[in-house]
């Protein structure tokens, strides 16, 4: 396959999930701070601008234009290349560039949640409504990619991709918690910190399969248990690198060594320090901190990819 | 006939009603079909339609538009329809022409017997910025150089279909064809009279057999790999480009994407590089080679030309096809078709005269106001003046153009083609229309059973151009109806 499709396809898997995953997370950011503080809307923005590591790209855009809506800004900003809507723009850029490798019916599923994203109303119903139309879009997207698009390598990138970009998210999710109010040491166990939680849970979408996996009253430590390391939870840090795994050696069955070897290691590595983690361990030594590597190491797999298998210098044409 | 009540025709021909409103017989089916319907009805599908296409992504990027750089392409429901005796004339007269300048393209290239003979005054040839002297010497497999050609037709107030244009470099518009069925087949399938209206759908397996005939000699069929050269997501046919290497199951690369390595192509794949036998290349000869070509051009690749040269890569359609399908050398097809082939040309010329000539410049520069005045080069409908719509001053500056660089310009009388009704959003109204049909030539020529039909955006254009906002029909080729 094309090195340049083969990027084209890891980058619309990563595009369509995180679009996905800024939907669920302003929504319930939004919806459960507002519950608790009720004055406190523009602070859940806050956390939701923090969770995306978009605080510095914030504030620049703040200098501008001081009005500026946190909303219009995670939501509907073009300018802003990480907003939900140039998300769904790139998504779809990509989607009509690599068009011949996915089916018409994905296409089509994109193309038509590209051109419903228009700026829409800032009020909590019509953002709703917003959010729930990306994540069934989404949903659609991902089922037809599966029942509609063939067996072939570029399934396996779009999968890299996808997997990649939802642990990415997950953790970011998790830190969340960390974003909207610093524990005190009091507050640990107390009603507000398990509301929090819970609404972490609801983030990832995680709080019935928290429910069905019988964790029991919902404290940190469990919720980082599912989040983290639970194997049977479809967005777990583990299941998702698990995948990436997966996907990532179907993807370079016959590609060189020389060249697949690289991203191999990272995500190897990573899969085996997950397996060996624990849960209270990585809490008491600080969750944050935790956070933070395991981005730093998402990126490293990025990196490998892009320089040893997407962006590789030709070698010698073997004859 | 509701639907069509009111419907007044302006000038020219109309390709569904007489002039006293008799349905022409082609259109006889169809109209039966349709009548019944109300507006409401019309516009109801008519909306299906245009959702369909707008959907599907069927857009095309408009240079120098700020706001959205994508547009659909308006679509109308109502089909040109061409009877079986007329398309049988029509295809005739194509293949005759491809065959006539695939034999001028070989001899320019090679004897020069044409010049020598005094067919084409050789300055029209071997002075035009087209012609590729990298090339001369050399002759492409089968001696195909317009492998895929879209010649322009109109038709006149006689009736008589003419030849307006040649375009033999990249021509586009074929995934509009087989779009424009597509969607007429989703939204209007009872307007179709069955079993009659032949398919388009063909296209795509005929090109990938043309190019996979075309390979350089030492490979086989089997083992020959065939991709589409784009310039890019960019370029404003890229949805074409996109369209094609779907339908055929190839690869659609940028030059980025190709090598070259000892006169050989290669494509760069996440298992490294795989060799590629056919290019069929969406991208003009100026940014191809940027090694013989503009240095500059990111779109290229550099090396192809010698690997071209070398027989390991098929370039379709070939190098230096660009002389041939030039407005000035148009004048001299006819001639070109008589010297080839012996036979007068079935699909006859629109009188043209051009800067080139003398005798021309100066009737052009007297007539300027009867007539249409184009650039010799380019397309897309940039730059034309037409004379009896223009002001004094657009005149005026034409006129000086015209002698400052009398070569640069072609004319021709305004030429009264016909309408097809076109639905304006409130009634149907004449709208003029072109016919772009598709020429495959590898070992034969195979002409697509149709081609696009381009109507101009308003009643008084005569410019079908998408960008200058024209649209498009879907193309109906009837067959014989059988004996009953």
């Amino acid at each position: 396959m094309l090195s340049r499709v083969a990027e084209n396809l890891y980058w619309l898997g990563r595009y369509l999930e995180r679009a996905d995953n800024v939907a669920r997370l302003a929504d319930v950011n939004v919806q459960a701070t507002t519950e608790m503080t009720p004055a406190g809307g523009g602070h859940a923005w806050e956390a939701v601008i923090a969770t995306l590591g978009a605080t510095e790209a914030y504030e620049a855009a703040l200098g501008e234009r001081p009005n500026l809506n946190p909303v219009d800004f995670v939501i509907y900003s073009t300018a802003y290349s990480q907003s939900l809507r140039s998300t769904v723009a790139a998504a779809r850029g990509i989607a009509r560039e690599v068009r011949e490798h996915i089916s018409r019916e994905v296409f089509e599923e994109i193309n038509r949640l590209y051109l419903g994203t228009n700026r829409g109303g800032t009020d909590e119903a019509s953002l709703r409504t917003f959010y729930s139309t990306v994540k069934r879009a989404v949903a659609a997207i991902l089922g037809l990619f599966d029942n509609t698009v063939l067996m072939t390598e570029g399934r396996e990138w779009f999968h890299c991709g996808l997997f990649l970009e939802r642990a990415e998210m997950t953790s970011r999710i998790m830190d969340a918690k960390y974003f909207i109010i610093l524990p005190v040491p009091e507050d640990v166990g107390g009603p507000r910190d398990r509301y929090q939680w819970m609404a972490v849970l609801r983030s990832a979408s995680a709080l019935e399969a928290y429910r069905k996996q019988d964790y029991g009253p919902v404290t940190g430590p469990r919720v980082a248990d599912l989040l983290m390391f639970d194997a049977d939870f479809p967005r777990s840090l583990v299941y998702c690198v698990g995948e990436l795994h997966r996907h990532y050696d179907r993807a370079t069955e016959h590609t060189p060594p020389v060249r697949s070897v690289y991203a191999a290691r990272e995500i190897t590595l990573l899969e085996l320090d997950l397996r060996a983690a624990d849960a209270r361990n990585v809490i008491r030594s600080g969750l944050h901190q935790f956070f933070d590597e395991f981005q730093g190491r998402l990126g490293a797999i990025d990196n490998a990819l892009r320089t040893h298998i997407f962006q590789a210098l030709p070698e010698e044409p073997t004859r | 006939m509701d639907l069509f009540s009111g419907y007044r025709i302006r000038s020219g021909r109309d390709e569904m009603f007489t002039p006293d409103l008799t349905v022409r017989p082609p259109y006889r089916d169809f109209l039966e079909r349709v009548q019944d319907w109300d507006a409401a009805t019309f516009i109801q599908r008519q909306e299906t339609a245009d959702l369909d296409t707008l959907n599907s992504g069927i857009t095309f990027t408009v240079y120098s538009d700020d706001a959205g750089t994508e547009r659909i392409f308006p679509f109308s429901l109502i089909p040109r329809i061409i009877a079986p005796d007329e398309w049988n004339r029509i295809e005739r007269g194509l293949v005759q022409r491809v065959t006539a300048l695939n034999r001028f393209l070989v001899d320019i290239y090679g004897a020069q017997d044409c010049v020598s003979d005094g067919v084409i005054p050789p300055e029209l040839v071997f002075d035009h910025p087209a012609y590729r002297l990298k090339m001369a010497g050399f002759c492409p497999p089968l001696g195909v150089y317009a492998h895929i050609a879209g010649i322009d037709l109109i038709r006149d107030s006689e009736g008589i279909f003419r030849v307006l244009e040649d375009n033999l470099r990249t021509p586009s518009g074929v995934s509009y064809v087989l779009e424009n069925r597509r969607t007429m087949l989703n939204t209007v399938p009872d307007l179709f009279p069955e079993g009659r209206v032949e398919p388009v759908d063909g296209y795509p397996e005929r090109l990938l057999e043309m190019m996979v005939s075309v390979r350089p000699a030492d490979v086989t069929p089997e083992e020959t790999r065939a991709v589409i050269l784009t310039p890019g997501a960019a370029n404003s046919a890229y949805f074409e480009h996109s369209f094609l290497a779907r339908q055929m199951g190839v690869e659609l690369v940028e030059g980025r994407d190709l090598v070259v390595h000892d006169e050989h192509v290669y494509l760069r794949a996440t298992t490294g590089l795989e060799p590629v036998h056919v290019i069929y290349r969406r991208v003009d000869d100026d940014y191809l080679d940027p090694l013989v070509f503009l240095p500059d051009s990111m779109l290229g690749v550099a090396g192809l030309v010698n690997a071209y040269r070398a027989g390991n890569v098929t370039i379709v359609n070939a190098v230096g096809t660009g002389v041939a399908d030039d407005k000035t050398t148009y004048r001299y097809v006819p001639d070109l078709i008589r010297y080839y082939l012996g036979e007068e040309a079935i699909i006859p010329n629109v009188e043209t005269y051009i800067g080139w000539r003398e005798d021309d410049l100066a009737f052009m520069l007297e007539n300027l106001g009867d007539l249409v005045l184009k650039p010799a080069e380019g397309s897309g409908g940039y730059g034309i003046v037409v004379g009896p719509q223009a002001s004094a001053d657009t005149l005026a500056t034409a006129r000086e153009r015209l002698r400052r660089e009398p070569r640069k310009w072609i004319a021709q009388p305004l030429q009264e083609f016909s309408t097809i009704p076109t639905f304006d959003g409130e009634r149907f109204e004449p709208r003029r229309a072109d016919l772009r049909p598709f020429v495959i030539t590898g070992e034969s020529s195979w002409v697509l059973p149709g081609g696009l039909t381009r109507v101009a955006a308003n009643a008084e254009s005569y410019i079908v151009n998408s960008s200058q906002g024209g649209g498009s029909k879907d193309t109906w080729v009837l067959r014989e109806q059988p004996e009953p």
